[in-house]
Formats: structure tokens, sequence, C-alpha cells
């Protein structure tokens, strides 16, 4: 066309050999982008699944195979055999089966002409209904028209249903003896592929997977549905994905379900198969828990993002944004998957070592959460150390103050301790919970130690005002035994909360290389304990470490504070033990023989007037405009200035948020409050110029704990804005729990019935639950298999406090309200006592409300049993104690066991008072199954054959006899018998007098304490 | 090569490039005779040939380079946002020298008395099929070829959802208004973001119609003939909008600070925020009174300058500076010239004013949210 070259000023050859490359490029270009839109990763994943899959499931083939590869011989032999038979009556068969085939053509004609006829008559039927209904409008003649037809017709059909029914039921008959003669080969059939269902399971499942095992046609297929474009049919690799309407992801101006595309990787994630394998098909280490349907957490309900957080749509490795756990694996991640974090996602995964801060969100109300050991040790912590009297948070509010209350603190300590106690607890207590808030990064400078002295001056001054000042003049007066002391401070069951270490060889260095921590660390001087910190090791230091009260505290104060611990403190979670005036003087003494020279050789520096001066201005000049101020400062007498140096720094480091201080009472807080912590952008975390520590949120809230100034480093700030956060020199394992703790403080929503309480019908069990944690119950008894460490003191764990394992099944509420208000002596041979903590009835009403749901009984009121003295149940009963000798170590009201003090057990005239009648008959069936480890034998209840000898009944009696070995009958007449016993209750005046005249001389060392019968 | 780092952080500060370019900007695009000579005499022409070329596309790269190999200039430089801005500066680069390469060519044709070199052309014209249509169905092609090969390999930069409380820091515009994100550092949003801009455009537009000299000027590339035009337009759009996308880009860091190419985007960063209104200036710090109550006697001073500057000024200039360009092209061209240049002329004069005189505004009327 275009021949004449000049009158174009392009060449067109040039052109078309562009255009010919281009697009060439762009076809180039295509089929790159159609393979980069196809080559996800999860694709490649679900590609090697695949063929892990067919691996797996041949060789479970094989095993299936193998597994019945006995039976299968014989069932298909019967098979073959059954088979072999009807291939002798083939002739007979075919016979019947032609006859069959006869039979049903002709029931099928007879149906249809009944059917026909059928209908026609029911067309009748309706003209002849109109015609009588309209009668009065037509000649006579004619009404007999359809109705004559209609009865004709009526008998016709009736020949024909006959007809039908006939062949019908030959046909029947035929089809029966058919199926009679073929009997034996289907019941083999039916029992070889019984025998072989699992083998045609898997078989199955393989010939889905395994593309070599399909026919032709299926494998094209399978190729086919997996190519591009058409690959939205259903294609066998595609995204997995997981809607979870109940847990939202929050996009700001709405809130969307959660959906989790985290299984088109993770294929094996519920599938115990894979435990072995490499990630991701790796199984879930805990799938008792999570993911599988019988679990409580099913993956279909619950998802991964709810509790792993991530971008939970992302199918690549760094866009579901996992998060490593460490340097090191960062380091691998890198390495391997070119992993970097996702800037734009504020929600990254959390790393394993966290993941359990999100238990939180849906089990809050409940303390220790079952498998949350991290988080829980967590929170123990944040209300040992009283984060959360200084940090609001709403859903794990402070409970009590932690540390002791200050009003009373003049008649307690010396000034000059209480100074050198507030400046460095440790130096007096190695393992204080009592934070170190001076000799920090940011005020160890000359000056500001100078300032911190004069404040702790002015602290303690506002603090001693009181006219009653400690003492040690009347010491005389209340000083005993310490020997003996010791024996009651082992034994009464002081220790279930107190520890007594001031060995040095207590202490050790952390054995952590601190170089590898990813975080700077402040190591304690005075060193820290051996032990691992763990919920267990917790209940241990409920109360202080009682070192060094000698260089404390006088002989009075103590004295009058274990008599009575309220006088000092109302609120106090010490109970009274309620110790005689001897016992308190004993134990005092014991307690007043440790002291803590290099303490007490310690001179802390007097109040220096100008730098008081100094501090006063910086408050009042950050207050008031300066002239007002100096006005103010000049107008101040010495008294005023301390008062108010000390109000400020009373205010400033918080002091009242852990101890009671008069006038302080609704002071406000002081911390951050940390109710959204976990969900703070990490922008608006402070890093200051921190640079060598990841820009994370939890690796900010690790540092902080680890050294709680750091954020000040290289930064001017006024002494009154510096940090102040004390440091508690947690150790490594607490700051991860802590930072668990943290992070599961956060803005997660998730909907009410994923809430645990939605299933808790009493709430109130909740505030059960953390009262029995407050007041560390656990510390000496074992509830709900945990806690009981006092044992371990004690010597063997059947000579301590009772277990309370089903506790709520066995006490009735009633007898456990008024016990627990006041309790009484149970166990007449036990040293260790129930003390008596001072409890609303509200709080009582939880607790007991707490054991009963543990139990899963949660009834107040239960009508009262009655025994039938004249039953034979209870004549039996009466028997079977009289020959198992209950009353060799029970007592019976007054009446004393038979055998020595060491073997005795409860009274058993408040059996009836006390037990529940069914927990009873449970218990007696089988001891040990209720209370493992238990001294009491289970009662003997002689067996049907036992009572069917000869001369049973003179040894057995009439009433067992009559019973026929009705074991359950026994036990209840055992019980009913129980109950019965008449007698004193409160037996504790006569067992006191019979220890003071024998004394406990049964037993042996301190920490053995004797006592039997465990458990009732 | 820290030095080197150093002294391009230094120079790249607005107050030190901006003025460093505007002064050099009129011997690069010679407006009149006295730049020629001193154009010809540094050796400015020779941006223009193809050495010229080889050596900035050479030096712009080699600051890529740097850039890339620096940890911090890293950063901003493969943020897949700021690509199109890397690309930005090449195809300024490379079309601004191309018809400049171009007019330079002509100009000498026509000195020689020949003429330009669109006149070789056959016949003076060119076939629309196949010549125009298939070059540009082949360009079209290579196109959809560079963008698909660009979305594989890069993946698109998406966000987080907006959050409201949690913007990032800087917010950034989308790069092709970060030119627009700068004049608002000096400038209220109604102007910086509404009027600068349409006047820019039309302005830009206007120029050739403005600043014509000779009848017989169109369809070929020459720089001699429209001296003042081509300079005006060059300023305007190279400087006053590519160069200051190109600030927007890479030197504007955390809470909009300046940040040299090379320093840490560190978000403590403070720079003293002193501005002070022209108002400010004149009652407190001239007459040492407070500020007048009625708005309008407060600002009566910035009234007046703004008057004067939009008013006076023209009839000032076409008395006593552009008298002759006035003669030439009669008084309704000769308006819009001097609206529009005047206009133009605002944007760097308050840049000066804010970098030497901390001035926030000329007229400052936050109740009546009028700004200027």
């Amino acid at each position: 066309m275009f021949n004449k070259q000049d009158e174009r000023y392009w060449n067109i050859h040039l052109l078309n050999k562009w255009f010919a490359i281009t697009s060439l490029l762009f076809i180039i270009s295509m089929v790159w982008m159609f393979i980069d839109d196809n080559d996800d990763d999860f694709k490649v994943y679900q590609k090697t699944f695949r063929k892990m899959e067919v691996e797996t499931t041949k060789r479970k083939l094989e095993k299936a195979i193998l597994e019945v590869k006995d039976e299968q011989s014989i069932y298909l032999a019967k098979l073959e055999n059954a088979e072999s038979v009807l291939v002798s009556k083939t002739e007979q068969i075919k016979q019947i089966e032609s006859k069959l085939t006869d039979l049903e053509s002709q029931r099928y004609k007879a149906n249809m002409d009944y059917l026909h006829k059928k209908a026609e008559i029911d067309a009748l039927k309706y003209l002849v209904e109109k015609e009588k209904s309209h009668i009065h409008e037509l000649p006579k003649e004619k009404d007999s028209k359809y109705e004559l037809k209609y009865n004709t017709y009526l008998e016709e059909l009736n020949t024909l249903k006959r007809k039908k029914e006939n062949i019908e039921f030959l046909h029947n008959n035929t089809k029966i003896e058919l199926e009679q003669m073929k009997a034996d080969v289907k019941q083999a059939k039916s029992d070889y592929s019984n025998v072989m269902r699992d083998v045609d399971l898997v078989e199955a499942k393989l010939n889905k997977l395994d593309r070599k095992k399909m026919s032709f046609s299926n494998r094209i297929g399978d190729i086919i549905r997996d190519l591009p474009i058409i690959d939205f049919m259903d294609p066998y690799y595609k995204v997995k994905q997981i809607v979870v309407p109940d847990v939202k992801y929050d996009v700001n101006f709405a809130s969307v379900s959660t959906v989790d595309r985290c299984t088109s990787c993770h294929l094996g994630i519920d599938n115990p198969d894979y435990i072995d394998a490499e990630q991701p098909f790796k199984t879930h280490p805990n799938l008792e828990l999570f993911l599988t349907s019988a679990s409580a957490h099913p993956l279909e309900e619950f998802g991964c993002t709810g509790c792993h957080a991530g971008r939970s749509r992302g199918t690549t490795f760094y866009s579901a944004v996992h998060m490593p756990n460490s340097a090191e694996s960062k380091y691998d991640w890198e390495e391997e998957y070119d992993w970097e974090k996702m800037h734009h996602w504020l929600k990254p995964m959390l790393p394993t070592k966290y993941t359990e801060s999100s238990c939180f969100k849906c089990h809050m109300d409940k303390p220790d959460i079952s498998g949350g050991d991290k988080l829980n040790l967590g929170l123990a912590i944040i209300d040992k150390a009283g984060c959360n009297g200084c940090h609001q948070i709403e859903s794990y509010p402070k409970r009590y103050n932690t540390g002791p209350d200050l009003s009373r603190i003049s008649e307690k300590v010396s000034k000059e301790w209480a100074k050198k106690w507030i400046h460095n607890p440790q130096s007096f207590r190695y393992n204080t919970w009592m934070p170190h808030f001076f000799n920090q990064e940011n005020n160890n400078s000359h000056e500001m130690t100078q300032r911190n002295t004069t404040e702790i001056n002015a602290i303690v001054e506002f603090l001693f005002k009181s006219d009653k000042q400690m003492n040690r003049l009347s010491d005389k007066k209340y000083i005993g035994d310490a020997d003996n002391g010791e024996n009651l401070f082992n034994s009464l069951g002081c220790r279930g909360c107190h520890n007594v270490l001031e060995d040095a060889s207590e202490l050790t260095t952390l054995n952590i290389d601190l170089d590898k921590l990813p975080y700077e660390y402040s190591v304690s001087e005075y060193g820290y304990e051996k032990s691992e910190t763990n919920l267990l090791e917790l209940t241990k230091q409920q109360g202080p470490n009682l070192i060094g009260m000698g260089s404390k505290t006088s002989a009075e104060w103590i004295y009058k504070w274990i008599r009575n611990p309220q006088e000092f403190w109302p609120d106090t979670r010490m109970p009274n033990m309620r110790l005689t005036h001897q016992e308190a003087k004993d134990i005092t003494s014991y307690l007043l023989s440790f002291t803590n020279k290099d303490f007490e050789e310690e001179k802390f520096s007097d109040l220096n007037i100008d730098e008081l001066e100094n501090i006063a201005r910086g408050w009042l000049v950050k207050a008031f405009p300066e002239e007002k101020a100096e006005l103010m400062l000049s107008e101040m007498n010495l008294t005023e200035k301390l008062d108010y140096v000390a109000d400020k720094s009373i205010r400033y480091y918080g002091c009242f948020s852990c101890h009671n201080i008069q006038g302080y009472e609704s002071a406000k807080p002081i911390g951050t409050a940390l109710t959204s912590e976990g969900s703070k952008p990490v922008a608006k975390l402070d890093f200051g110029h921190i640079h060598d520590i990841e820009h994370l949120n939890y690796s900010w809230f690790e540092q902080k704990l680890a050294k709680p100034r750091i954020f000040d480093r290289h930064k001017i700030v006024a002494p009154e804005d510096k940090l102040r956060m004390p440091n508690f020199y947690l150790k490594p394992n607490e700051i991860e729990a802590v930072v668990t703790a943290i992070l599961s403080f956060n803005d997660d929503k998730v909907g009410e019935k994923k809430m645990a309480r939605y299933y808790q019908e009493d709430q109130s069990v909740y505030e059960g639950y953390k009262i029995l944690n407050q007041y560390n119950c656990k510390g000496c008894h074992v509830i709900d298999g945990f806690g009981g460490q006092i044992a371990d003191l004690i010597g063997a764990p059947e000579f301590s406090p009772p277990n309370l394992n089903t506790e709520g099944e066995k006490v009735k509420p009633s007898w456990l309200f008024k016990f627990l208000k006041e309790p009484t002596l149970i166990r007449p041979n036990l040293q260790v006592r129930m003390p008596s903590f001072s409890l609303t009835d509200d709080e009582w009403n939880s607790v007991i409300a707490a054991f009963q749901d543990l139990d899963h009984n949660n009834l107040v009121f239960e009508s009262d049993y009655h025994v039938d003295k004249k039953s034979v149940k209870y004549k039996a009963g009466e028997k079977l104690q009289e020959l198992g000798v209950c009353s060799n170590c029970h007592f019976y009201g007054t009446t004393f066991p038979k055998q020595g003090a060491e073997t005795w057990a409860p009274n058993l005239a408040l059996s009836k008072e006390r037990l529940r009648p069914e927990w009873l008959v449970k218990w007696l069936n089988d001891p040990q199954a209720v209370m493992p480890g238990t001294k009491m034998p289970a009662p003997y209840i002689p067996s049907q054959e036992e009572l069917e000898m000869e001369d049973s009944r003179s040894t057995w009696g009439n009433s067992l006899i009559t019973l026929r070995g009705d074991r359950q009958a026994m036990l209840e007449g055992l019980r009913d018998y129980n109950y019965s016993i008449p007698g004193k209750i409160d037996i504790s005046r006569e067992i006191k007098k019979y220890f003071e005249e024998h004394g406990y001389d049964f037993g042996g060392d301190e920490d053995e304490d004797d006592w039997d019968d465990e458990d009732w | 090569m820290d030095s080197l780092k150093n002294a391009i952080d230094i120079l790249s500060a607005p107050t030190i490039s901006f003025t460093l370019i505007t002064v050099l900007f009129p011997f690069v695009f010679p407006p009149g005779d006295w730049f020629e000579k001193i154009h010809r005499k540094l050796g400015f022409w020779r941006i223009w040939t193809k050495p010229g070329l080889y050596i900035s596309l050479v030096l712009i790269t080699l600051f890529f380079i740097m850039g890339y190999y620096d940890p911090n200039f890293n950063i901003t430089l493969t943020k897949p946002d700021n690509f199109p801005i890397i690309l930005l500066v090449y195809s300024v680069v490379i079309c601004t020298w191309l018809s400049m390469y171009k007019a330079y060519e002509n100009d000498k044709r026509m000195d020689q008395g020949e003429k330009p070199a669109e006149y070789n052309d056959p016949d003076d014209k060119v076939l629309v099929w196949p010549d125009l249509v298939y070059i540009e169905f082949i360009a079209l092609i290579v196109f959809m070829v560079f963008l698909i090969v660009w979305s594989v390999l890069v993946a698109a930069p998406l966000e987080e959802p907006a959050n409201p409380a949690a913007t990032p820091n800087p917010s950034k515009a989308p790069w092709y208004f970060l030119g627009l994100q700068e004049m608002l550092v000096y400038y209220d949003p109604w102007l910086a973001g509404v009027i600068f801009p349409g006047l820019i455009i039309v302005g830009l537009m206007a120029i050739p119609y403005m600043t014509t000299t000779s009848d017989n000027l169109s369809g070929f590339y020459s720089f001699k003939e429209r001296r003042v035009g081509i300079f005006l337009f060059m300023y305007g759009f190279l400087i006053l909008w590519i160069f200051l996308i190109f600030i927007g880009t890479f030197f504007r860091g955390p809470n909009w600070n300046f940040f040299g190419p090379f320093e840490y985007w560190d978000p403590h960063k403070l720079v003293p925020l002193t501005n002070v209104n022209l108002s400010e200036y004149f009652w407190v710090k001239w007459l040492k009174t407070g500020l007048p109550s009625n708005i309008l006697l407060r600002e009566s001073i910035g009234f007046i300058s703004v008057i004067i500057y939009l008013g006076v000024l023209p009839v000032l200039l076409a008395k006593f500076v552009l008298n002759d360009f006035l003669n030439k092209v009669g008084p309704i061209k000769f308006s819009f010239f001097v609206f529009f240049g005047l206009s133009m002329l605002s944007l760097p004069l308050k840049m000066y004013l804010r970098w030497m005189f901390n001035l926030k505004y000329i007229i400052a009327i936050p109740e009546w949210f009028f700004n200027i």
C-alpha cells in the first residue's frame, strides 16, 4: 500500500521492527505478570504440603492395611466362599430374575391402570358433588347421570386395585426370594467392608491427593482447575480462610470481622500427624487446648490472629507480619525469608514468648488462667509489686495496698532506719519488693544525691510526727523463749507466707549472659534468690522475708503486731493467728534474734537546710510566679518547709500508691494509665535517645522494666520532671512475665460470647478466686491442684494443712461460712493453725462460691439430711463402723480415740453439721481417689460372696446380710451412722488441755508436724 | 565523602539552595543581553550540548548512587512512593535539555542566516498514518510494558487503615502535590492551595501570548527570540514547581522539619518557631504599643503593603522599568503580565521574608480566616 517511500517521514520497516520488538516485550511482560501473580508463597507451600500429605497418607495406608491383614484374608475367604456358592445357583437366579422382570412390567401396567381410573373418578366425584349442591336448579331425572357413572367406576377401580395388589404381592415375594439367595454374599461383603473401613477411608483420601492414582481424566481435571484465570472456580491450591465474626479488627472507622488466612500456609496446624514437620507445616504445640473441635478453642470459632495478632489477611511470611522471638531468629529470618518488620501494620504478630498475653482479653475476670503460666505470673507480679497502684489498669485494678500502713510507722521503726530503708531497701532485705527510687541512673549525680537525701529526710520527718516513737526500753516485757519461738514460727503456719532466709549462700548473682539480653539491664548488687520466680515461689513471699528484725523494730511492736495485726493496719492481709500471750512472746524473741549489723552501722546524712530550701523553691516556682514563690518561701518556717517538701516528694514519688499515708487516701495514681498500653502505638512511647533497642512496644516495656530511668539518658531534665519509676530489680524472666501482662492490657474487642464470663452464671466467684490469691490461701492449702508450698517446709505433704480439692462439694456452705468467720479445731493433732481473716460476709460468700464453682456445685441451701435409725442400712453402717474401728483414730464427741495423738483424726460428731451427704459416701468409697495421699484407710466393705459364706451371720450381722452386698447401701449406712454420732461438736478445749498436759511428744523435729487422716 | 555529604546537607537547606538556584537561574536561561554575555563567558551554554546532557545525567546518577549507599538517604530514596520523583528528575532534565538543545541549534542556524531545522522536514508535513499513529501506538506498548514491569517489581506501597489518632509523621501529600504542600509552609491554604496553583497554571500557559516579540515565531524551537518568556516559564515550572516537589519529597522529614538528604530523620529535632506577623512588627516592635483592637486598623499596614505591591508597583514598573515592554505589547497584555509576574514573585518573596525576618503573615486576620 505504502510504496511511495518519500511521502513518509519515518521508515515503515523500522517502525515495523519496533512494533515487533515492543509487542514481544509486551507479551513477555504479560507472561511474567501471570507467573508473578500465580506464584504466591502459599501455593508453593501447599504444593510441598500435598507431597507430604501423600507420603503421610501412604504410610497410614500401609499401616492400616497391615493392621487388618489377618482379618482381611479371613473375611475375603468368607466372601469368596459365599460368592462361589452363589455361582452354583446361577441358573435358578436367572430364572427368578426373568420372572421378576416380567412381574415388574405387569406391576407397572396395573399400577398405571389403577391410577388413571382413580384420576377419572376424582373428576367425577367433583361433578357429582357439584350437582348435588345445585340440585334445586336441575331437572330431577338428570341428577343421577354422574352418580351412576361414578358408582360403576368405583367398582371398576376396586377390581383394578385388587389386581394391582395381587401383582405387587407376587413381585415382593419374588424379590425377597432373590434377596434371600444373595443374602450370604451381602453379609459377607458388609463384614468385609467393615473390616476394611479404615483402609478404604485412607485410600479414598489418597486417591484424591495423589495425582498418580487418579484416572486420566481426573488427572487432567486436577491440572486444569489450578490454571490461571479459571482457577476462580474450584482450585486445589487456594487461599484458605477462617472468618471469625466475634473477633473484630478495628479499622478506625469500623470494626470488621477477622479473616484469618494463616492456614493457607500453616497447613498441618490442627493435624497431629505433623508434630515433627518443618514450619510452616508444623502442628500446633497445644492441641488439647486449641484448634481441635474437642478443645476449648476450636479453630473455626477462634481463628488464629485473635490470639497471635498479626496481619490476618497476609499470605506471605512478610505480609502476615511475623515477629521474631529473639535477635537470633530475627537474623535467621532475614537470611531465610528476607524478613523485615512491616512498618505499616499497627498490630504485628506477638512473638511466641508473648502470645499468652492474648488469653487475658477473654479471661480477664478469673485469675490463674490455665495454660497461661507466664501471664499469671506477670499479673501476680503486678499485684505484688504494686504496679497497678501507680498505673491505673481498668481491667486489672489495684485491690489492696501492697506496702504497709504508715500511719503508725513511728511506733514500728526508728527515723534513722526509715531513712536508710527508703534510700536503699535491698541493703536491709536483699529480696524486698520495696523498689529502689534512689541511686539510679538519672539521680546518682552528686547534686541529685544531695537533693534525694534531703527529700528522704523531709518525708521521714513528715511520717514520724506522732508522739509515740519506737523504743526498745520495754523489750524485756515481751521477750520469751526464742527456741520455742522458732518451733512455733515453723509449725503454726507463719511460713505459709513468710520466709526467714538470711543465709548469704541463698543469694546468687544472675546466671545470665547480660550481653545477650535485648535490652540494657541493671543488676542488683545485693544478689538474687536462686529459685526461678514462679507463682508457687511467690506464695512464699506473701509477707516479707523476716530477716534483720532485731535491727529494725522493738519487741513491743512485734508482739503487738503478731497478736493483732489489724490494730496497726486495719486492711492488712496478715491474719490473726490467735496467739497466746506466751506464744507471741516466744515468736517475738525468735524474730528479734535476726539482726543486720552492716545496715545498723550505715549512717544517713542529716537534713541539709539549704538544699531543703532549694527543693522547696523549685516546686514553688513551678506553681507560682517567681516573686510570689520567693515571698511564700520566706514566710515558711523550717517545719513548714519540711512539710511542703515532704508533701511534694510523697506526691512526686507516689508513696501513697502502695502505703496508706494519712491525708493521701484519695490522691490520684501518679503513673501512666496502662489500661490500653498494649495497644499504644509505638510512636507514642518515648524512646528518648536510646537507639540500641528494637522500635517495638514490647522492647520498650522490657527496657523500661529493666532500667526504668534509661529514657532520661542524654536528656536535659529538671529534677522535678525526671523519670521516677523505681527499680524493682526484676529478673529477666519476671520482666518477660510482666511485659506479657502489659501487652494483655489492650483495646482488642471480642464478642460477648467469646468472653469467659459469658459462661459463668455467678460472677461473684471471680471475686472469690481473687480473694483466695490475695490472702495467699494457696500458701498453705492445695486448691485446684495448686499451692500448699508449706508442705515442703513441714515435711511430707500429708502433714500439711488440708488439701482443699473437692472442698466445694465436700462441706456445707453454711458450715464453711461459720468456720471461715471463726475457725474451730477440726484436725486435733495439727499444730498448724487456720488463721482468722477478717473478711466481710460478702467476701466470704464469694470465697465459698469460688470453692463451689471449682466443684460445679452451686447450691447454697440444701435440704437437711435425715437419718432413719430404724433402717437396715443404718444398722449395717453401725456394724461396719464397729468392725472398721473408726474410733481408733476419730473422736466421738469428747470420747478420745483409742490410739495415740499421733493418729488422731477429726471429731465424727462434727460430720453431720459439716459434710455433705453425697460427698461423704464418695469419700468412704475410696478416700485415695478423692484425696490422693490421705492416711484414711478405705473402710472395709464386705462383698456378696463374703456375706454368703458360712458363719457370715455371726461375723457380719443380720443387717449387712440383708443388704446382700449392695455396696452403695452399705456406704450410705456407714454415712448414716456417722451422721448420727452424738457428742460435743467443738472439742478444741479438751484437746488443748490434753496437749498442755502431754505436749506434742510425737513427730520429732520442728518441721514435722504429725497428723493423720489428712483430709477430713 | 562525609565532608561532601555534609556540604551537600548544608547547601540543600532551602535558604541556601533556593537562593543559589535563583541567582544562577538567569545565567542558565539568560533573559537579557547582559546575562547572555556572562552565560557565554561562564560556559553555561555548554549544558545544552550533548556532553552537557551526559555530564548532568552522570552527576544526577552519581548523586542518587551516593544516596543509595547512605543509610539515611537510602530510606527516603528507596521508598516506593518516591520512585516517581526519581523518574521525574530524569525526565524533566532530559526534556528540558532536548528543547534547549534544539533551540540552540536553531539559534545557531538563524545566526548563520539559515532556516530553522524544522524547515528541512519533507514538505513541512507528516502523515497521521502511519507516522504519527504508529509511533504513538508503539509508545503506548512501551509504556504498558514499563507499567507492568514496574508493578511486578515494586509492590504497591499500601499502608495501614487510616487512623485519625495516629497520623504518620511526616504526613506527606501525593508526590504531585508536594510542591503545593511546600507552598503551604508560607501561605494559607486558600492561597497556596487554591489561588496560586490556579494562577500558576493559567499564568504559565499565558506566557507565550504575553511575551510575543515577533510575529513569525511559531513552529520551531528557539531561545534567542523568546528569552524572557522561556526564562519566566522555566523559573515558574522548574523552580517553583519541580524543585519544590523535590524538596518536599527528599528534604522534609518529621514535623515537616527540613533535613539534608544525608541527615538522620530525628523526630526530636526542634526548630524554633518564632514567626511574627507584620502587624506585630509594626505595632509592637516599632511603635512599642499593643495591637489595636480594631482588626482593620491592626492590619492596615498589611493591606497597604498588598495594595502597594499589586496596585502601585505595576504603575511604577510601567513608568520607569518596563515602559519599552508596555509600548511593545500594549496595556492589556502588560497588565496581565505584571499581575501574573507579581503573583509568581510573591512566593519567593514571602519565602525570603520568612527566612530573613521570620515574617508570618503580611495580613493576619485569623478571625475571618483571612491571612496573606
